[in-house]
């Protein structure tokens, strides 16, 4: 039995991911892993007080939206496991998918003209994870 | 022996410095002359603001050195002591960086007044600005750091301390090579620094820090949920309402850091897409955060520099905040109506109500009960304190005491919860925006405002409210209120009826509801997005500026509107 590793940030778009991840995992009688990772660096542009412990919180967020994935395979008969990291997005992604050991690594495909990143920037990163990790990794 | 060597040694100095000092004190008696008489006046630039700084000389024609010289203090005022010995000509030269050189000529009959020992009067004389290099070079890096913060290119604190360490270069490394250069010294930047400001907003960060660790705001996130029952158009105003009374008490962005992420999972158990609460969540901080004193960073920047306390905010605008607030969230009902009214939505799974509820405990409750106290009594200060003359930093720095005093948490976890990176930047943000006050650009900004406006005390208010209002959507707003704070003092000072410090409110207004206007605007805006976007839910630009534009020209024409009746209608 393999492992499936779906880096997702829970919003509409990661949907579609989350039920590919989901599906394969059925398929392939995988083990699926929803990894979350908490970036904060958007915060280095705020001149206001920053007082806050806002990687707990983003945490705590991100630990609710795997909730709400690992939700949705029990409701499809899998029971996927729940991993959040704290970091860089491609730094953590790498990591994770060593330390879990994962077979393949899933990547979401934007979804509409307000997606994170765009096609070419996800690729790209499914490319240099793959390098960089041994990695089977795919854009679903 | 010990006991006795300390009793006749105390005794032998004890009479020794009786002895220094009595003849010291004889010595300067002997010394003591008459009193010169003095030649006195005023120095002033041409909106008849008091010019600080300035050397006067007094010299005679017929010499070249000064018989005597001062420097004018803050109200403008010097005085030379006029010497024994006085020649038939006197002058009185004054010069200062950034002005032109000005020489008086003491007339035959003063010379004569000072010959008979009494001084002689100059009265006010105006010092015209001059435009130098300087000039230019302070501007530039103004509008440079601006560019900096707004881009995103460089963090704000870097921007601001790039920008005051560039003003200091050119003026110590400049000067040499040409006096034109120079902007200001060090000790004339530390005069710009505001620590009224400083220490309040010091103070207010270990208070929150506290408060923020007891879970309090998720908790009474959740209980909008439960009192809502589920039903999403009640939930948005109920989101909307908490969010404000939190803003006004904290800053607006602690008070989105806070909300944002319980919103998003709150909005995604209900399966409706979080921007529909985050949206109206952040404009009711925007707004709302103005009706005190404490509730953002421009308003303490212009309560302490117009010196209007915590009651005059919540006595002038929260009337008109009220106001704005029932536009706000009618708008937003009808903005999201498609979101909040469909069928289907509002329904939670009993998994998610379990996490929900498990995330919205409050952690602490010993700790809330004394925040709870201490925050009280902070407040019954921040209203009262001002018939005793405490000054709210003074309030909020006790507050952060007794807080920590009582709780005793991990002090070094309090130390670091305190923002530093903030407290350099509004340091480094007061002297790059000295330097262009210093320079004369802010002078020639009100002027420019002075001569458009004239005597009208409502183009004013119009023009102050509108001007803030559409160009805190494009510059960081905490720079921009800076550097209005003296343009809009020489407005109140010289139109008819701005005495009650009407404009001021105006620039709060225009500042902060100018937030709502796009997603730059306001850092509240920049860090909801910035979590929105972890969750998977990005706001662009485009989509702020549709949602929120409407929400500007709504807010802000209401806050007006109150403004208005208050200080033109109500005050007769």
């Amino acid at each position: 039995m393999g492992k499936i590793l779906c880096a997702t940030r829970g919003g509409a778009a990661s949907r579609a991911s989350q039920d590919a991840a989901i599906a394969l995992a059925q398929e392939r009688g995988d083990e699926l892993i929803f990894l979350y990772v908490v970036d904060i660096s958007f915060l280095n542009q705020t001149a206001a007080p920053l007082v806050v412990d806002v990687e707990s919180r983003l945490e705590k967020m991100g630990r609710f939206q795997l909730a709400m994935a690992q939700e949705r395979a029990a409701a499809q008969g899998i029971s996927a496991g729940a991993l959040v990291r704290r970091g860089q997005l491609r730094a953590e992604l790498l990591a994770a998918a060593r330390e879990t050991e994962a077979d393949l690594v899933l990547l979401g495909h934007p979804v509409g003209t307000e997606a994170v990143f765009d096609e070419a920037a996800i690729q790209s990163l499914a490319t240099s994870l793959a390098r960089e990790s041994g990695v089977k990794v795919r854009v679903v | 022996m010990r006991r006795w060597i300390r009793t006749w040694g105390l005794f032998a100095f004890l009479l020794s410095a009786s002895l220094i000092l009595a003849f010291a004190s004889r010595g300067s008696r002997a010394q003591e002359q008459p009193p010169s008489p003095l030649v006195t006046g005023t120095i002033q630039d041409s909106q008849d603001q008091p010019v600080e700084g300035a050397t006067v000389q007094l010299g005679a024609e017929a010499e070249g050195e000064a018989l005597a010289e001062a420097v004018t203090q803050s109200n403008g005022r010097y005085a030379l002591p006029a010497p024994q010995d006085l020649p038939d000509n006197l002058f009185v030269q004054i010069s200062r960086a950034h002005f032109e050189e000005d020489v008086v000529a003491l007339s035959a009959a003063d010379i004569q007044n000072l010959r008979n020992g009494e001084s002689v009067v100059v009265g006010i004389t105006t010092l015209p600005r001059r435009i130098t290099p300087a000039f230019w070079i302070a501007a530039l890096i103004f509008v440079a750091m601006l560019v900096l913060i707004a881009t995103g290119t460089l963090h704000n604190t870097l921007a601001a301390l790039l920008g005051a360490s560039l003003v200091f270069f050119v003026s110590y490394l400049g000067e040499p090579l040409m006096e034109d250069l120079f902007i200001f010294g060090f000790d004339r930047a530390l005069q710009y620094v505001d620590w009224n400001v400083i220490f309040l907003i010091m103070g207010m960060m270990i208070v929150i820090a506290v408060v923020e660790r007891t879970g309090i705001f998720q908790w009474l996130a959740y209980m909008a949920y439960r009192l809502s029952g589920g039903r999403l158009w009640l939930l948005l105003p109920i989101l909307m309402i908490v969010t404000g009374v939190a803003s006004a008490l904290l800053d607006n962005v602690t008070t989105m850091l806070l909300m944002t992420p319980i919103t998003i999972q709150i909005s995604l158990a209900l399966g409706i897409n979080p921007l529909a609460l985050l949206m109206p969540e952040v404009m009711a901080s925007n707004v709302v955060g103005i009706s005190t004193l404490i509730g953002t960073p421009t308003n303490i920047l212009i309560g302490s520099f117009a010196d209007i306390s915590f009651n005059d905010f919540l006595v002038n605008l929260t009337p008109g905040v009220v106001l704005a607030m029932i536009g706000l969230v009618l708008y937003s009902e009808f903005v999201y109506r498609k979101e909040i009214l469909a069928p289907g939505k509002g329904e939670i799974s009993p998994l998610l109500l379990e996490k929900l509820e498990e995330r919205a405990q409050i952690t602490q409750p010993g700790h809330l009960r004394k925040a709870a106290v201490v925050g009280t009594g902070m407040i019954l200060l921040f209203v009262f304190g001002e018939r005793i003359h405490l000054l709210p930093a003074v309030t909020a720095i006790m507050g952060a005491t007794a807080l920590l005093v009582w709780i005793r948490p991990d002090i070094e976890e309090m130390i670091e919860a305190v923002d530093w990176t903030t407290l350099v930047f509004f340091i480094t943000l007061f002297i790059v925006v000295g330097g262009i006050q210093e320079v004369g650009l802010i002078s020639l900004v009100a002027t420019g405002i002075g001569d458009l406006v004239g005597e009208n005390l409502i183009l004013a208010m119009f023009v102050v409210t509108w001007f803030s209002a559409v160009l805190s959507t494009v510059i960081a707003n905490i720079p921009f209120t800076a550097a209005m704070l003296p343009v809009v003092g020489y407005l109140t000072a010289t139109i008819p009826g701005a005495g009650n410090k009407v404009l001021f409110y105006c620039l709060s207004v225009g500042s902060a509801m100018g937030g709502n206007g796009s997603l730059i605007g306001a850092s509240a805006n920049m860090v909801t997005a910035g979590i929105a976007e972890r969750a998977g839910q990005p706001i662009t630009y485009l989509y702020f500026i549709k949602k929120g534009f409407p929400a500007l020209i709504l807010t802000v024409a209401l806050a007006m509107v109150w403004l208005l009746i208050r200080f033109l209608v109500l005050a007769g």
